[in-house]
């Protein structure tokens, strides 16, 4: 939050600055301030796109994502999903913020590398006045103790990463494949204490491409 | 190393079926329209009955080992004709917690039919449970008996959709062809609980007595067993307990009247 903060302000002064020095061209304060500013807003452009099949939020799931940590070993990823209706009443669009860990990456030559473990926690929301957060004014307090709109997922998963050589290079420095398991609020709370339901019954799976543009 | 890296990949064979995308997605798998299909099996096998003898159970939501349970002790019996369910079949509303249910009460050796509840209405939960199971409100012959299975979660719907819905009421009253000379009205939520219409209470009851040979109301959702002349006219009003109790209902109905027992399992 301090971190945040103390951003916030940076950018408040650097933008107050640029206005301030317009008048001086060539003074390298005024520059300094630019390429700061620029820098700063130049941090919030997404580090890769991401398409995903399944994994509970959507049949197919678009989004884009920043890595960080010393070995980008972290990820946050915003998607918009796609659900078809089937039997329900209407077409669903869905949004999703995930967070990714990937502890360990082991390099296969200069080409390829595979990361063994992959876990991430993402909040799926459905984007319909038919879902709610909390439960509607309507009801006595406390009626339903769970939320209809957000669900909270768990997944563990692996990934392959195709590097692409500068000189062949198009769109993208690499490229991932990935596929995850997971479950979500809803079933370990169904599984627990029923027999009944085994792990098959709660898993889900998900396929996954990630491309990085940095 | 590679050897770890294979254990995985076997787990994704075995969940080669598990593509989920989103847990409200209405993707049913497996059978459909249980209420149509076990109501033609319970008017053809009742049809020449004088004695009915049926279970009722309700809220079985999230209890899967105990509806597993309470299915392996009704199969034991002979004796039963047919199980109503009262409704709240799922918990959340979710696609795969009507289909775990649906498979799970599958196995009973008798045809069953299930009410919707509050819970099965939530989020898309109504639609899925209208192709699963079969429509809000329905009504079936068994013997001379006519059951009349109403929606009447109102809390969980708006205005635009009348809950207890009196039309279909009036329709089944009018329909007197298929009316027996006994009417039992089975519904999730009884009149005065939080769920129900109050407003429309009293004309619910007033509604109900009009039906030949009113013999009694059958409802779950209060999660405990009951037995009240909730309006003090002589309609008596029975409820089950959710399955986690342990608690069905028998219902025997003869010629001369009815009688009923609870039975712990």
């Amino acid at each position: 939050m301090k971190l945040l903060i103390s951003k916030i302000l940076i950018l408040f002064f650097a933008m107050f600055s640029v206005a301030a020095s317009a008048a001086e061209p060539d003074s390298t304060v005024y520059t300094r301030h630019v390429e700061r500013y620029r820098s700063l807003w130049d941090k919030l452009i997404p580090t890769y796109y991401k398409i995903q099949y399944a994994g509970s939020m959507g049949l197919i799931s678009a989004g884009v994502g920043w890595n960080y940590g010393h070995h980008h070993q972290w990820e946050t990823d915003l998607f918009f999903g796609y659900v078809p209706k089937y039997d329900s009443r209407d077409n669903k669009l869905t949004f999703t913020l995930k967070e990714n860990y990937i502890p360990w990456t082991i390099h296969l030559g200069k080409r390829y590398s595979f990361d063994p473990f992959t876990v991430s926690l993402y909040f799926n929301s459905i984007l319909s006045g038919k879902y709610w957060t909390h439960t509607p004014s309507r009801y006595p307090g406390g009626y339903y103790f769970f939320s209809t709109r957000i669900r909270t997922n768990l997944a563990i998963g692996q990934r392959v990463t195709l590097y692409v050589p500068r000189e062949r290079r198009k769109y993208a420095t690499a490229i991932t494949a990935f596929y995850e398991l997971g479950t979500n609020d809803f079933y370990v709370i169904s599984a627990v204490d029923n027999h009944y339901l085994n792990l098959r019954d709660i898993l889900h799976l998900s396929l996954g491409v990630k491309f990085s543009f940095f | 190393m590679r050897r770890i890296a294979v254990i995985p990949f076997i787990l994704l064979l075995c969940a080669c079926n598990a593509f989920e995308y989103q847990p409200y997605d209405g993707r049913i798998s497996g059978e459909t329209g249980i209420n149509d299909k076990n109501v033609a099996l319970i008017e053809s096998k009742c049809a020449s009955k004088d004695t009915l003898r049926f279970i009722l159970i309700s809220d079985t939501q999230g209890w899967y080992d105990d509806t597993e349970d309470f299915v392996e002790v009704a199969n034991k019996r002979s004796d039963i004709d047919f199980v109503i369910h009262a409704g709240d079949i799922s918990d959340f509303g979710v696609t795969k917690e009507f289909t775990w249910q649906r498979d799970i009460l599958n196995v009973l050796r008798v045809p069953y039919v299930v009410l919707i509840g509050n819970h099965d209405s939530l989020g898309d939960g109504d639609e899925v449970f209208e192709k699963v199971f079969g429509k809000p409100n329905f009504a079936f012959r068994a013997g001379r008996v006519k059951f009349i299975c109403l929606n009447t979660n109102a809390l969980e719907f708006d205005y635009s959709n009348p809950i207890p819905n009196f039309d279909f009421m009036d329709s089944q009253l009018d329909s007197v062809p298929s009316q027996g000379d006994a009417t039992v009205f089975v519904m999730h939520a009884r009149p005065f609980s939080e769920q129900f219409n109050n407003n429309v209470a009293k004309m619910f009851e007033y509604e109900i007595r009009r039906f030949p040979g009113l013999l009694f109301c059958l409802s779950g959702h209060d999660h405990q067993v009951e037995a009240d002349n909730l309006f003090g006219d002589g309609v008596m009003y029975y409820a089950d307990a959710n399955i986690a109790k342990r608690k069905y209902f028998v219902f025997t109905v003869t010629p001369s009247g009815y009688t009923y027992e609870v039975v712990d399992f």
